[in-house]
Formats: C-alpha cells, sequence, structure tokens
C-alpha cells in the first residue's frame, strides 16, 4: 500500500472519530494497521511524519493525550495558515 | 499600559511576613499586560468563587505532544490578555543545577515572550513557565531548543526524570543518582515528547532512603540509592557526638523503626541484618555512620497522588539491584514494565493501579523479576502473596548463585 493512501486512511479514521472518542497515537495505528493490513510500526512512522509537518496534533485533556486534526482557528493562531 | 485592576481580596494575601504570590504577581503586572489580566481575573475568582480557566486542547509546538499545556480564560473578553495563558514546562538539568546565567537567559526570554511569571519548580521536577499565547509557542521553542534546552513531558508520556543533588552535593548518595537521571531522560526522549501511553509514567532517583525528591511517594518507578553489607561504625566518632550533646539513645537508638541499635553510653551496636537501611542513624550521624561498601539500588514501583483515584506508595519489586553505566539492567527493567502497562492498562490508569487490579504475580512474571521475600507493600509486613513451590526453588538457585558468583542479582 502506498504512504499517501496510509495517510489519507489516518485521516479518515481520525475524521469519523471527531467529536465522538478521542484517539490515542496507539489507537490510530491499531485500527489503520487493522484495516489496511499494514504493519503497525509502518503505520506509526507515517502517523508522526504527519505530525512533525504539523497536519495533525496531539491533544491534551485531563491528563491524557491524543491525536486529533488541528483547526483551521488553531493552525492560523499558530501562523501555518 | 498594563491595566490595573482594583484587587481588595487578593491585597489581605500580602498580609503577615511570608511572601505573597500576590506581591510577586503585582510586580509582573506592573509592567506586563499578560500577568496584569491574571490579577484581574484572579479577583474576579475570589469574588464569584468561580474559577474561569479551561485547559488542554491541541496547544503544543510541531511535532511534540509534550511540554505545553494549553490553557485558556473562559472570559477573552473581559480578561483579552490572558485569553491563552498557556503554560511552557522545560526539562531541568538533572539535580537541578543552574548557572545564574542560565536562569537570566530563562527569564529574558520568558519576559519578552511570557507573563513574566515561573513556578520553580512543577512537582514533576521541570521548569515551569506560566502564562503565554499560542502564536508565541514556537519562537519560544526555537529560543531555548537552539540553546540547549528542551520541552519536558506532559500527558499520557513519560515524564521529566527527576533525581535528588545525588554525589554533586551531598555525602549520603549510594549510587549516581544525577548520572541514572540523565541517562533515563536521554533513553526515554521519545517516550516523553510523543505521549503514547495509557497515562502519565513518572521515574524519580533518589541517592539514599532520605529521598528528597519523595520518589516513593510520587513516581511510578522509584529508583533509591541503598547498600548491602553491615553499617561501618567509627566509635570514636560515636564518642564525639555524645561527648557533644547528641542525646545518642532517645535521638538515634529510639527512633530506628526495627529497633536494631543499642547503646550502653560506650559503644554503639547495630544488629545489621534487621536494619531496613532508612537512614535514620546515618543522617543524624555522618561522622560515625557509613553506609555499607556494596551499593546499588532499590527499585519499588506504583506510587502516585490521588488524581483519579487515590494516592499510592511505591511497593519494592526489586530490593537490590546493582546501578552501574551504561544502566543497561535498568533500561531493560523499566522497557518491560512499561510494555506490561502500555498491553493491559486502561485510558488514565497508572502502573500502581494496575498491578492492584492485575496483580502483582502478573505483573512479576512478565517482567521477569523473581518473587523475593522482600517484595513487600510496607517495611516489617509479610510478603503480599503466596509463594509456589517455583518460587521457592527459583529463590533458592538465586541465592546460590549470589554466593557463587559473589555479585548481587535481586
Amino acid at each position: 500500500m502506498e504512504v499517501e493512501e496510509i495517510k489519507k486512511k489516518i485521516f479518515e479514521v481520525l475524521e469519523k472519530a471527531k467529536g465522538k472518542k478521542k484517539l490515542k497515537e496507539k489507537d490510530v495505528c491499531r485500527i489503520v494497521s487493522e484495516e489496511t493490513g499494514v504493519d503497525k510500526e509502518e503505520v506509526k512512522r507515517i502517523l508522526r511524519s504527519i505530525i512533525d509537518e504539523g497536519k495533525l496534533c496531539y491533544s491534551y485533556s485531563g491528563g491524557a493525550s491524543s491525536v486529533e486534526i488541528p483547526s483551521e482557528e488553531y493552525l492560523k493562531e499558530k501562523g501555518m495558515l | 499600559m498594563p491595566k490595573k485592576y482594583d484587587t481588595p481580596l487578593l491585597n489581605e494575601l500580602e498580609k503577615g511576613p511570608w511572601p505573597s504570590f500576590v506581591t510577586e504577581i503585582k510586580k509582573a503586572a506592573a509592567w506586563n499586560k499578560m500577568a496584569a489580566d491574571e490579577l484581574g481575573q484572579l479577583e474576579k475568582s475570589y469574588r464569584t468563587r468561580l474559577v474561569y480557566w479551561k485547559h488542554g486542547g491541541i496547544v503544543g509546538v510541531r511535532g511534540y505532544g509534550g511540554g505545553i499545556i494549553g490553557r485558556y480564560s473562559e472570559l477573552p473578553d473581559e480578561f483579552p490578555e490572558v485569553a491563552h495563558f498557556h503554560t511552557v514546562r522545560i526539562n531541568q538539568p538533572t539535580g537541578w543545577f543552574y548557572s545564574t546565567d542560565a536562569l537570566r537567559m530563562t527569564c529574558d526570554i520568558w519576559d519578552k515572550y511570557g507573563s513574566g511569571l515561573t513556578n520553580m519548580h512543577g512537582s514533576t521536577g521541570d521548569m515551569v513557565l506560566l502564562g503565554t499565547r499560542t502564536e508565541s509557542l514556537e519562537p519560544i521553542f526555537a529560543e531555548f531548543s537552539s540553546r540547549g534546552w528542551d520541552l519536558g513531558g506532559s500527558g499520557s508520556a513519560m515524564r521529566t526524570p527527576s533525581a535528588c543533588i545525588g554525589q554533586a552535593r551531598c555525602e549520603w548518595a549510594n549510587i549516581d543518582s544525577l548520572d541514572i537521571c540523565n541517562e533515563m531522560t536521554q533513553e526515554f526522549q521519545d517516550e516523553m515528547h510523543r505521549p503514547a501511553f495509557p497515562y502519565k509514567f513518572k521515574i524519580k532517583v533518589s541517592g539514599c532512603a532520605c529521598d528528597c525528591v519523595a520518589a516513593i511517594a510520587r513516581a511510578d518507578c522509584s529508583i533509591i540509592g541503598t547498600w548491602k553489607g553491615d553499617i561501618k561504625i567509627d566509635q570514636d566518632a560515636v564518642k564525639w557526638y555524645a561527648k557533644n550533646g547528641t542525646d545518642i539513645q532517645n535521638w538515634i537508638v529510639d527512633m530506628c523503626p526495627t529497633k536494631c541499635m543499642s547503646y550502653d553510653g560506650k559503644e554503639l551496636k547495630i544488629d545489621n541484618k534487621n536494619c531496613n537501611r532508612c537512614m535514620h542513624c546515618i543522617s543524624k550521624m555522618t561522622k560515625a555512620l557509613k553506609a555499607g561498601d556494596e551499593k546499588g539500588a532499590t527499585i519499588c514501583i506504583g506510587s502516585k497522588a490521588p488524581i483519579v483515584v487515590g494516592s499510592l506508595l511505591s511497593w519494592v519489586i526489586v530490593p537490590f539491584i546493582k546501578v552501574e553505566p551504561p544502566y543497561d539492567n535498568l533500561r531493560a527493567l523499566i522497557r518491560k514494565m512499561i510494555e506490561w502497562w502500555d498491553e493491559y492498562a486502561k485510558p488514565r490508569e497508572r502502573i500502581g493501579e494496575l498491578i492492584e487490579s492485575k496483580g502483582m504475580r502478573s505483573f512479576l512474571e512478565y517482567i521477569g523479576v523473581p518473587p523475593v521475600p522482600q517484595q513487600i507493600k510496607e517495611p516489617r509486613k509479610d510478603p503480599f502473596w503466596f509463594f509456589h513451590g517455583d518460587d521457592i526453588e527459583n529463590i533458592k538457585k538465586l541465592e546460590a548463585e549470589e554466593k557463587k558468583t559473589g555479585k548481587y542479582k535481586f
């Protein structure tokens, strides 16, 4: 499976969970790996590369962290839009 | 110019002989707009008895999941300067040794981008810088990282390891707590900056049982310096203490938690096999008493503060382990602990809570540490499980190996 396709799948999973469930890095890797058959470590590597690009962010609530798609407002505040 | 607020309620907290946080915020508020609005919002909170802060959310620097804790005011129209009031955690130098230049540099950066208010230090150990805006986060990170500093941990991650001042400034340190802490910080960089755990995980290293970083009460993994063998007694120095006003019977012997000491007015005796290495006598008579020569650490697991469910103290899992560079045994042990916890824990469940629900046997079997009688929850208590026949055999094998090689395993 191409890297771009895996990236697309990661975004799909996070989009689907938006407002319903906060997904941790581990959850995203597990779901994408189960749905695509790609090794979890490979998914993790790709997920982290998207985070490094700033297109995904870690989020924090009550001491627990998750991965989320940043809002436009936040990207503007950060000067990334 | 910063806005000036009338603060009659906060002013009450400036009375009395002690330093006041209100006075400090006022000093910053004289020139910093964020500090001024922080003061205004706080006065309102005191007046209405309501808190107006929200915390969390997507706030951080690119690629990092820890080190920044988002904080927003619920009253951004009334107090616009604290609409964003994020916290920045900076990984402290091990043992909290700073040059005055480093502190000046930190303060200069914070005066430029933040509220001018800091906590020295947060309870995990990081240097905590209070209050800045989202757009300032990347510049702040660039300023610090270009000078060799890094963010600390936050969220469901490895939190910044911390250590006592150890051998750098303390005669009681049985292990090089500073080096161990530094090595663990380097080892777990990925886990600190990319939060992927069920919840927080803290490592604290104390050079001795005096436990100046309170590892036994605050760290998921506490590494506490100890020794094997007898306490070395200098009887002449004992006499010196007695002659110079130390009440050895009342202050030392009677305070020994295991009552393993005796004093006849001339000679101090210690029944070493009943000593639990609490450090009380050594810390009171440093010139007369010294720890044994075989130095190492006790590894404890599972303490935590009361957040989510009640507080826990650490349990001994490895009564004695040699800790010497490159600490491969320690790294491997901690990685195994984390692996087990990561596999079975629910979200926001600390390792100590998981051990309580899943059982110490399951934990020990996974990490490959044999059950031994010293693995107790509290000093002078029985071990907290039933031994199987295999366990007894394993202990015997271990003892035989130690005897044969002369090297302590556990």
